[in-house]
């Protein structure tokens, strides 16, 4: 197969898979996930043999054109796309195989498992299109896939909402990324990322900082940015590998890759507003995080924060700072300098996709294990009982956290080099998060896996069965080695040389700033949390706890504030309007106009020849009439 | 023709160049021999020679395509080869092609007579393939009545049937006064030129084409050439069906044998906007202060009239009818454009191709859920189609989808690549019409759709059983064609590239 073909087939073989189950085996849930699945395990495989081939290549065909205006399908696969299809095929296919074991149970997992290959379709396409147009259509079923997914179980209402929350909130941010994508074609009369590219190259670009800005604000949704994050902890609701592969790896890394895509587009200003925007969300969700009780809603306020880190990274590239492995010297120009937050935001996306997508899944075995019960003070001793999930979960907890020679280590470093040359202020931001961090994770870590069994479901726990270990234990061991950038080898390709690093001097001092917040973090939690069923922070300063909960609700309550009081007003004034004018006067009353018109018409059709000829008559009579200038 | 044009003709041997119009001819004299020949067991095998002959045609004219004779001109001025001849002769075989799919469903059904059903067919599309390249008045008339003649027999094929003598009778009688009206027409724009003596002797006449148009280039507004053109106008609405000659379309197409109406309301309209653009582009170009107001006036009455009366319409085979007509004014809409936009009389034959494959697609479904009277088709044969027959309402939806213009079908790309044209040609006014035109068409195509995939409510205490409507199954290549042309219908609205490249390239 050839390079193409075998991209053709990945893109279009989760398409094909969950066509066959939505039209033939709705009911028949177990040929359905086993059919996923092997699909998934097929993609998995032709991606690192198109990854690991070695061949980069752009192809396209044309899909419409009116006049001189053209729309073209194609693949762009680059090292940045090879790098994005990595993670979501591996990534996915672990986590089908995970749901094989997680949704055994489900009455409707044959729904289930064609949401799942719909979402791989969707996602594929994102990482492998060749223009903004098409990474929109692809950006809208992605969107469509997360809210058949988060609302799998629709019965309850929570899920319900969830999924709508969602699916609105992300049109919000899409609305925008449509008005950038428009304004780009306008100024820049392409939106083929390759072109794109040449014209930045060729410095014939029209730069304004309003187009990144709106494209920015897709990513703001997909990758829940700040104030559009309000969907992703809600989205907890849907099944736990759902929150794995899709708010955890995927496609909340979807925003972050989209920018990667078009940094030829950025100027200065508005990679000052993504970065500020990026440490906010960092700071802030960490904040959230320290007071959740809910073991997914922890690693949800998690990964926001991690999604900051990735974006104010993508924004602090800007910076003139030397890059390894180029030879530019001081000649660095300006796309140079933002493709050291590609790389540096690529990296985290990518060992972040590995250790998340572990403890969402170690999670998933730990409700499992506890039957349905998500909240950790509700758990305890769990170590002992589940003792593989144990041990990969805390791998992936020393990884997020930062442990030296973990792969959430040098990513995170990575970031923090960055911010340390460029602005102290998001450096001392970031830095502090990193202390969050560590402490939330541990918090969470020793609660639910320490002290004594704390209620009927985590007494009776068990470990989980080997469809769900397995990816636990492939994803643990790239955690561990995500962070080399050895592993990537062919893979990674001229990214990973743009992943910066610190030498000398400013070495070491990243190594102790990191060690220093990492430990601070850890060692507070310890101290301060005992495993018990209470919350140590409630208890012992209730003013904290309390303004931390009344900061993650605020978001929530300006909005509910916004659509009750101000949106919904307007609506019921419209809806007022349109019951009396539209509906009333002029749909009902055209309606029965034109259906009137509608009989006349039919009756001239009377049947008669006569009538008919007379008809024609009067046709020619008229036309002749118009030739003789009559009228 | 005099002898020396044929000597002539004979010299150069220009018989080559229309070569797929004599294959049609032979075949049809073929199947005749077949008929005496054949024992009378084997008679069932002729329409299938009949679709193979016009299989190979098909072929032949796509890989022939760009032959050696476009541009040129032969039989002493008679026909002229272009690309747009090319692309209508493959248009007219695909569609008799199809029509005698039908014919082959629709048939059997009857005690009449079958293989000069397929012979009238084969010689009327020949025709039409003349027709569309014509480039001389007489050669068009001839051509054009031809077609027509051909259509008066196998509109009243089903000559059993009262309904369809009716249908034959008026078509009889409204196709004669058009044509009468047309050779007025041309006679008068004959009489206008007289005759023009060209660069070396040669003696030209307002019958030709070229010579019409550089005189009505040179006298815009002479009366008598004016009205003549607009007389071979109205000849022309009338195989179009665009108001005010469309009175004959329902009671013609509801009378007529299903798989005559299919080609009345394919290759018919499709000759008419055939020699619509010839006249358009080649002779009456100059008249285009006269004869934009007059078609944009019959543009906008044809889709109004078309959409207005198909609303209340209960008769399927009625309902394509009177919808067709809204078809021709969207049409026409196109061959407006095309007098300021070069590329909008591709945009015409790209509308006319999704338009054939949906009709098509919707006539077959028709032509499976008739019985024997097929003049009697209301929409309320159609109830449980879904559930009886789910692929054929699949197919019915599919269809009917497109010609209603929803997205993301190909019928939906035809209206738009139409409309972008009329807007370049700043046609504002006449695509609000139609707009508006396109909206009312959903209701009633919509209206059709929802009789096949919803239960019409029935009085739970009716003593009167529901009498089954008349459904075939269809036979495997029925099957094959039914879902090719959906699936064409659907590839074609995400992949119309190629064709619109092919036609609007050209």
């Amino acid at each position: 197969m050839s390079p193409v073909q075998s991209a053709l087939a990945i893109l279009l073989l989760p398409l094909a898979s969950a066509a066959v189950i939505a039209l033939f085996f709705r009911k028949q849930g177990a040929l359905a996930s086993w059919i996923s699945t092997a699909t998934a395990g097929a993609i998995a495989v032709l991606s690192l043999q198109l990854i690991f081939g070695g061949e980069r290549f752009t192809a396209s065909m044309e899909w419409l054109r009116f006049g001189d205006f053209s729309l073209s399908l194609g693949f762009k696969f680059d090292d940045l796309a090879a790098l994005m299809l990595f993670v979501v095929s591996f990534v996915g296919f672990l986590i089908h195989v995970f749901s094989l074991g997680y949704m055994h149970d489900d009455a409707a997992r044959a729904r289930f498992f064609g949401g799942l290959s719909v979402f791989m379709f969707s996602m594929l396409g994102i990482a492998l299109a060749d223009n903004l147009f098409m990474i929109f259509i692809f950006w809208e079923l992605v969107g469509f896939s997360s809210w058949l997914l988060i609302n799998h179980w629709h019965e309850k209402q929570s899920a319900a909402d969830a999924s709508k929350k969602a699916f609105i909130v992300n049109r919000v941010g899409d609305f925008g990324f449509l008005l950038g994508i428009v304004m780009c074609y306008w100024a820049n009369g392409t939106v083929d990322l390759s072109e794109l590219a040449k014209l930045g190259d060729a410095h014939a670009l029209v730069f304004s900082a309003a187009i990144p800005l709106l494209l920015f604000c897709g990513a703001m949704g997909k990758s829940a940015q700040m104030p559009l994050h309000v969907w992703l902890p809600d989205a907890m609701e849907g099944p736990t590998p759902v929150s794995a592969l899709i708010h955890a790896a995927t496609m909340v890394a979807a925003g972050i890759y989209m920018l990667c895509r078009v940094n030829m587009l950025m100027v200065p200003e508005a990679l000052t507003v993504i970065m500020w925007i990026g440490t906010a969300t960092a700071l802030y969700a960490a904040l959230c995080a320290v007071t959740q009780r809910d073991i997914k809603k922890v690693l949800a306020y998690s990964t926001l924060s991690q999604l900051g880190y990735m974006v104010a990274a993508f924004g602090l590239g800007s910076n003139r700072i030397h890059v390894a492995g180029c030879s530019f010297g001081d000649k660095m120009g300006f796309e140079i300098a933002v493709a050291a937050g590609v790389g540096a935001a690529m990296f985290h996306l990518t060992t972040h996709a590995f250790f998340k997508a572990l403890l969402f899944l170690g999670s998933g075995s730990v409700i499992m294990g506890c039957h349905h019960e998500q909240d950790i003070f509700k758990m305890g001793g769990l170590w002992k009982k589940m003792p593989l999930t144990f041990l990969t979960f805390t791998i992936g907890v020393l990884a997020i956290i930062g442990l030296p020679g973990f792969a959430g280590f040098f990513s995170k470093d990575a970031i923090l080099y960055l911010a340390m040359e460029k602005n102290t202020a998001v450096f001392a931001v970031l830095a502090l998060t990193a202390v969050l961090t560590a402490f939330y994770m541990v918090r969470m870590w020793k609660i639910t896996f320490f002290g004594e069994a704390r209620s009927e479901e985590a007494k009776h726990a068990h470990e989980s069965g080997l469809s769900l270990t397995i990816p636990l234990v492939v994803l643990a061991v790239l955690a561990v080695v995500g962070g080399y950038a050895g592993v990537y080898g062919k893979l990674a390709g001229g990214i990973a040389e743009l992943v910066p690093e610190a030498e000398g001097s400013a070495h070491t001092t990243i190594l102790l700033v990191s060690l220093a917040v990492m430990t601070i973090g850890t060692v507070s939690a310890l101290l301060f949390y005992p495993a018990t069923g209470a919350d140590a922070l409630e208890k012992k300063s209730s003013v904290i706890f309390s303004g931390f909960v009344a900061l993650k609700e605020s978001f929530d309550s300006v909005y509910d504030y916004y659509v009750a009081k101000i949106q919904q007003r307007f609506a019921m004034v419209l809806n007022f309007l349109e019951q009396v004018f539209l509906a009333g006067l002029i749909i009902r009353g055209a309606a029965g106009f034109i259906g009137l018109i509608g009989i006349g018409a039919r009756a001239l059709h009377v049947g008669s020849l006569h009538a008919y000829v007379y008809w024609f008559l009067l046709g020619a009579a008229l036309l002749w009439a118009y030739a003789a200038g009559v009228f | 023709m005099s002898l020396e044009l044929l000597k002539a003709a004979a010299d150069s041997n220009q018989w080559w160049a229309l070569a797929p119009e004599v294959m049609l001819a032979c075949a049809a004299l073929a199947l005749l021999v077949l008929e005496l020949v054949l024992p009378r067991a084997e008679h069932h095998k002729i329409p299938l020679f009949a679709i193979a002959a016009q299989a190979i045609v098909l072929v032949g004219v796509f890989l022939n395509f760009d032959t050696n004779w476009l541009g040129e001109s032969t039989f002493g001025g008679l026909i002229r080869h272009s690309n747009w001849g090319q692309i209508a002769r493959v248009f007219f075989v695909l569609s008799s092609l199809l029509v005698c799919f039908l014919a082959t469903v629709c048939l059997p059904r009857t005690r009449m007579p079958r293989v000069e059903f397929y012979h009238t067919v084969l010689v009327v599309t020949a025709a039409m393939m003349l027709l569309a390249q014509s480039d001389h008045f007489v050669m068009f008339f001839v051509a054009l009545e031809t077609v027509t003649v051909g259509l008066y027999i196998l509109v009243s094929y089903f000559r059993d049937n009262p309904l369809t003598l009716e249908a034959g009778l008026k078509y009889l009688v409204m196709g004669a006064l058009s044509s009468a009206i047309m050779l007025f027409g041309i006679v008068l724009l004959y009489g206008a030129v007289g005759r023009v003596e060209g660069a070396n002797g040669a003696i030209h006449t307002g019958f030709e084409f070229g010579t019409a148009a550089a005189f009505l280039q040179a006298h815009p507004d002479n009366f008598l050439a004016v009205a003549g053109a607009l007389l071979v106008l109205s000849g022309v609405a009338f195989k179009i069906g665009a108001f005010p000659f469309q009175i004959w379309v329902p009671d013609v197409y509801q009378g007529a044998p299903t798989p005559v109406t299919a080609f009345l309301a394919v290759s018919s309209k499709a000759a008419g906007f055939a020699v619509l653009l010839l006249l358009v582009r080649n002779v009456f170009a100059p008249l285009q202060s006269v004869l934009v107001p007059v078609l944009s006036l019959m543009a906008g009455a044809t889709i109004l009239f078309g959409n207005l009366s198909a609303l209340t319409q209960r008769n399927a085979k009625r309902l394509m009818g009177l919808s067709g007509i809204s078809h021709a004014g969207y049409l026409l809409l196109g061959v407006i454009a095309s007098f300021t936009v070069p590329w909008a009389g591709g945009a015409v034959w790209f509308y006319l191709f999704t338009y054939l494959l949906a009709t098509m697609a919707v006539f077959g479904v028709m032509a499976y859920c008739t019985g024997e009277n097929d003049a009697d088709h209301e929409l309320d044969t159609y109830d449980r189609l879904s559930r009886d027959r789910p692929f054929l309402a699949a197919v019915l939806a599919i269809g009917l989808g497109s010609l209603a213009g929803i997205p993301p079908l190909a019928g939906f790309l035809g209206k738009l690549i139409l409309f972008i044209a009329a807007f370049q040609a700043h046609l504002y006014t006449l695509l609000a019409v139609a707009i508006v035109g396109v909206v009312l068409s959903i209701y009633y195509y919509f209206g059709w759709i929802k009789a096949a995939f919803f239960e019409s409510w029935r009085p739970a205490f009716s003593t009167e059983t529901a009498t089954a409507a008349p459904r075939t199954t269809p036979s495997l290549f029925g099957t094959l064609t039914l879902a090719l042309l959906a699936v064409a219908t659907v590839v074609l609205g995400f992949f119309p590239g190629p064709l619109t490249s092919w036609l609007i390239g050209k």
